[in-house]
């Protein structure tokens, strides 16, 4: 069965090895990622980041042709589906313009200045991954395009992905919504919960301390302004199953708008503008219909509020 | 013109590192741990076993640096299966088909220790929705990679182009 050779010194190496990788845990939930590790992390991604963006380049079209691949059954299909939705998004669109152009009518006249989003949206192309059991994504912006260690991050769709975890130069980790441990602050309809990953399941847990009223199937989640990660209002998902309150406690399980493994393009908010408006912010972020289309070089852009 | 071995196992290593954050990081449908792979053919080569673990343990730092997770857990885990892959490696040169099963053994019982030591501090994320499929699949992608590739991971990094050669 096993090999019973004398192995020297590899039984002493190894329980060496073990004791410094468990040393090296309990420091790193310790310090909960910052400090020392935190800088480690930094310079080993940023020795990283260049290799893996060139690579990105290279494996980006093997992908998209994989994934063509797979998916060319259903593309006809798709297509029909999507032109009947491009002609109800033109006539949208059009009544839209005409409401702004109402809308920019009615400023002029009685003077008012448009408040605006004045978030700034870097859009970046998610290069990688860790491994097949580590959920965070490796993007191609870093500090030199603005980003912060924190930040929210969103899809091209305006819905929650995740938090900028660890952030280089040239690139950033971001760990989705669904799971990382810390839980985010929602709102549905008028009650404010904390929304939780849960284990082997990709429905997230949803708490409400104070309810006073059930939560129905189908009701919308987002981003309350008492978050301290998520500028208010950001859409984060659906409520799964009708819930009604126990005492005054509700707990329900909420779908996810976002599937961070099918995410190629995701948009990086700068938020909160100054750390001190974190306390009274109560910007609201639209809920973007569009999808945006971008190409290697990815854009950034700043304000428009889409 | 003979490549020096600490050349060829960090060459191999970042290739690994890198292919698997880029490529495989993207096909989530196609999902083998390359760099596990890569430290189970290390213990296959004429490499000191001290070395091997050393190197494992370090190959673990890298992806738990670049990744979001807790720093020395896949350190830990990388070091028990190359220390595994060392113990039972004579098993493992009989022929193609015996060494890619042997490396789909040891990546099993390298995904099961990362999620079990993951759990018990504190990584509930690596219990994602498909996390029995993905204990499957890891293994099953590292046999067939294991099956193509092992002889000539084991002939860059010894430098012998008769290693591993099956009859």
């Amino acid at each position: 069965m096993l090999n019973q050779e004398p192995r020297g010194r590899t039984l002493p190496v190894l329980i060496s090895l073990i004791v410094v990788g468990v040393l090296l845990m309990t420091f790193d939930v310790r310090s909960q990622g910052e400090g020392v590790v935190a800088a480690v992390r930094t310079g080993t991604q940023t020795l990283i980041a260049p290799l893996q963006k060139a690579a990105s380049y290279v494996v980006n079209p093997v992908t998209d042709m994989i994934d063509s691949l797979s998916n060319v059954t259903n593309l006809r299909e798709e297509n029909a589906i999507l032109r009947g939705e491009l002609a109800d998004s033109k006539a949208a669109l059009i009544a839209v313009q005409d409401q702004l152009a109402r809308l920019e009518f009615f400023e002029q006249l009685y003077e008012m200045e448009s408040a605006g989003d004045d978030i700034g949206r870097t859009v970046a192309n998610v290069i990688g991954r860790p491994d097949a059991f580590d959920a965070a994504l490796i993007i191609d912006k870093g500090t030199s395009d603005g980003l912060l260690v924190g930040q929210p991050v969103v899809d091209t769709n305006g819905y929650a992905v995740g938090i900028v975890k660890s952030v280089t130069r040239g690139s950033a980790t971001i760990v989705p919504i669904t799971a990382d441990r810390q839980a985010l602050t929602v709102i549905v309809g008028d009650q404010v919960g904390s929304l939780l990953s849960q284990v082997v399941s990709s429905l997230m847990r949803l708490e409400i301390l104070d309810a006073r009223e059930p939560v129905l199937a189908g009701e919308r989640v987002v981003t309350s302004a008492q978050s301290v990660s998520f500028p208010a209002g950001v859409p984060v998902g659906l409520i799964a199953e009708d819930a009604a309150p126990i005492i005054d406690t509700l707990i329900s399980t909420v779908e996810p708008f976002v599937n961070p493994d099918t995410l190629r393009l995701v948009v990086v908010l700068a938020w909160p503008p100054d750390p001190i408006s974190i306390i009274v912010d109560d910007t609201i972020v639209p809920e973007q219909t569009t999808t945006t289309t971008t190409t290697e070089g990815s854009t950034t852009t700043s304000g428009d509020g889409g | 013109m003979r490549i020096p071995k600490s050349l060829a196992i960090a060459t191999m290593l970042l290739l690994a590192v890198v292919i698997q954050t880029t490529l495989f990081g993207q096909l989530r449908v196609v999902a083998p741990d390359l760099v596990m792979l890569v430290v189970i053919l290390f213990a296959l080569t004429r490499t000191r076993a001290e070395i091997v673990l050393v190197t494992a343990f370090g190959a673990g730092l890298l992806v738990d640096l670049i990744g979001s997770s807790l720093l020395g857990l896949r350190a830990i885990v990388f070091t028990a299966v190359a220390y595994a892959a060392l113990r039972t490696k004579e098993r493992a040169g009989i022929g193609r088909f015996t060494t890619a099963i042997w490396v789909g053994a040891l990546t099993l019982l390298g995904v099961i220790l990362l999620v079990l030591v993951g759990t018990l501090f504190g990584q509930s994320s690596l219990l994602g929705p498909d996390v029995g499929t993905r204990l499957l699949v890891v293994p099953i992608a590292n046999l067939i990679l294991a099956a193509v590739f092992a002889p000539v991971v084991v002939r860059v990094i010894d430098g012998d182009a008769t290693a591993l050669r099956f009859t």
